[in-house]
């Protein structure tokens, strides 16, 4: 995918996500993106590892960061108890709308994802995006193993909490199956 | 029986001290090749100031790694709620491994930096190469592990060479978050204390005084502190030290801005790579530990200055441009009334110069600004802990950095500039999927 395709799948993301009311961080952009390029298999081509609140892509990181440069988003102070949400500018938009094609090719991955996850906290997102990670890692696992090991991963994530996790993902898992 | 401590006088710290288990490392060959490494590759050709080694950095890293390591780990600076997520912290035999730890992975952090620190590691060093993967390649061979295994305690090369790196470039490597937090110490986005001490450093050898900033406020304030609306720890400051987070992050923009985004420099970096594809054997360097060990930049002086006085030699040109000081020339620079018309407008402008004045003649460059926007925990005076960018409206405006420039041959600039001029809006209007 060319850059200034993923960028107006970015920008679209972002404004759904805002549409169900997120608070819209980084973090925020970094986990749905994850549920998007991981599980529902939208080529973005970022690489993921686990860092900061779970999966993380220094890749994506840096194109947001392109993109507050190239006047794409900005940052703002939406939720003043908590860090920046990444707003789309109107240079933003019309890039997305000058890319709408792709943007409405993925458009049922975008909505599935926002609808499902787009409305959680950053705590609730690490948790479903490491229990994922921990999914696609070790495949077909019961949920205890895959609990003990969020756990073992990210010791301020409990069993318990991460059991949570787990049997979220999965519902999340199936309702995607049942959408393709 | 104690041990001897040693002292080395330093610019920027006054007194660097360090013990003899670690003078081993400090006098080892990976570390003592860090001599003839330049901070800030050819800068010294615009500041002639900027002849400082990657050898002085690492001794600045390193002493105030362990500054910062002493100020997080003080038992008073930590809440019952850290100490419960990080037991390390409450075990004393684990903080004395681990600032040791800390200590030698922020000496080697750059024992793998090419010649001249040069950034285009992705042409010069074979595929999945950089000179992280050296650096880790340095600390866990045969001859580093010999003086890890021999210290008091003893230490697992394994974890020298995580926190040299962090996570970003030891992406197999899992991290627990006391070992998060201590490789944030060094590599961190904001504050890392390579970057304390490259921007104190640079600034002092280039004169450029923007790169000071109240570094001692500033570690003393440091917390390990979770981010509002989190469950993570990660490292914060006090609000007491707001102030010098921002006089850092704004020392930051303006030494980028005037010293590493430097047109010049910028071209003779450029140069350099291109005299090093032709002077290298298969236009690479070499990932073999011993040859890398071998290879400094006085090496690559002495190649560039008999390649510059030698037409017959590879990299005549580029050596020459270096040598005799005649750099291709700005044609272009990104400008955000251009920005406004297409996002694209500088590698447009680019790809019309090199079909119009051919390859060989013009040379493009960009940079944007990498890692996240400036929003770290703060804990406030009156105990709550709240993100920067909603406490400082300073943190909210700077800039994000970025630079791109087209260069073109020196002999065709003037032609080079008229004819943008005459083209200029067709380039940067060119009607397609990529115009805004």
């Amino acid at each position: 995918m060319k850059r200034l395709e993923k960028v107006a799948l970015i920008s679209a993301l972002i404004e759904k996500l805002y549409g169900k009311g997120s608070w819209c961080g980084e973090t925020h952009i970094q986990k749905t993106m994850y549920f998007l390029q991981e599980l529902l298999k939208v080529p973005m081509e970022f690489n993921f590892i686990l860092y900061k609140h779970g999966p993380f892509s220094f890749d994506l990181r840096d194109e947001l960061t392109a993109m507050r440069a190239d006047g794409i988003v900005e940052l703002r102070t939406k939720f003043p108890e908590y860090g920046p949400s990444l707003v789309i500018t109107e240079r933003g938009k019309r890039l997305r709308e000058l890319y709408r094609d792709i943007v409405s090719q993925y458009n049922n991955q975008l909505s599935f994802i926002v609808e499902n996850i787009g409305d959680k906290g950053v705590v609730d997102l690490e948790r479903l995006a490491t229990a994922l990670y921990v999914t696609l890692e070790q495949l077909s696992v019961d949920n205890k193993t895959r609990a003990k090991r969020i756990n073992f991963l990210k010791p301020h994530i409990s069993e318990i909490e991460a059991k949570f996790a787990v049997e979220s993902l999965d519902s999340i898992i199936q309702r995607a199956n049942l959408s393709n | 029986m104690a041990k001897n401590i040693h002292e080395i006088r330093d610019p920027i710290h006054v007194f660097i001290k360090l013990d003899s288990d670690e003078r081993r490392v400090l006098d080892s060959r990976p570390f003592q090749r860090l001599r003839y490494i330049h901070q800030l590759g050819l800068s010294y050709l615009v500041y002639p100031g900027a002849t400082h080694k990657r050898f002085e950095h690492s001794l600045g890293v390193m002493e105030l790694a362990s500054r910062v390591f002493d100020v997080i780990a003080n038992k008073d600076a930590i809440t019952d709620e850290i100490r419960k997520m990080i037991p390390e912290v409450s075990s004393d035999n684990k903080l004395v491994y681990w600032r040791r730890v800390l200590r030698m992975s922020a000496l080697c952090h750059d024992i793998g930096h090419l010649p001249f620190s040069h950034s285009a590691e992705n042409e010069l060093l074979p595929q999945g190469w950089d000179h992280e993967q050296l650096t880790m390649a340095i600390i866990l061979s045969d001859e580093m592990r010999d003086i890890w295994s021999s210290m008091t305690p003893p230490l697992r090369p394994e974890d020298v060479a995580k926190l040299a790196v962090g996570k970003k470039k030891a992406t197999d490597k899992e991290f627990s978050d006391w070992e998060a937090i201590l490789s944030e110490i060094i590599v961190g986005d904001s504050f890392g204390v390579d970057r304390m001490d490259y921007l104190l450093r640079d600034s002092y050898h280039t004169g450029v005084t923007y790169g000071k900033f109240d570094h001692y406020r500033l570690i003393d304030t440091l917390r390990i502190l979770i981010s509002p609306g989190s469950t993570e720890p990660t490292l914060g400051v006090e609000e007491g030290g707001l102030q010098s987070s921002e006089a850092l992050l704004f020392a930051r923009y303006f030494i980028y801005s005037q010293v590493y985004y430097h047109p010049i420099r910028r071209i003779y970096d450029i140069h350099l790579k291109d005299f090093l594809k032709d002077w290298l054997c298969k236009g690479k360097f070499s990932t073999k530990i011993d040859a890398h060990l071998q290879i400094t930049d006085n090496d690559v002086i002495v190649a560039l200055l008999d390649a510059a006085n030698d037409l017959k030699k590879p990299g005549h040109d580029a050596a020459r441009r270096i040598v005799r000081r005649e750099h291709f020339k700005v044609l272009y620079k990104r400008n955000p009334e251009d920005m406004a018309q297409n996002v694209e407008a500088g590698l447009l402008v680019y790809e019309a110069a090199k079909r119009r004045f051919g390859i060989e003649n013009v040379r493009y460059d960009k940079y944007p600004e990498k890692g996240s926007a400036y929003d770290f925990p703060v804990k406030t005076r009156d105990g709550r802990t709240v993100s920067s960018f909603v406490m400082s409206e300073i943190l909210q405006k700077v800039p994000v950095l970025v630079i791109e420039y087209v260069f073109v041959n020196p002999d065709m600039l003037k032609d080079a500039q008229q004819w943008l001029d005459d083209n200029r809006v067709n380039i940067i209007e060119q009607k397609g999927d990529n115009a805004l």
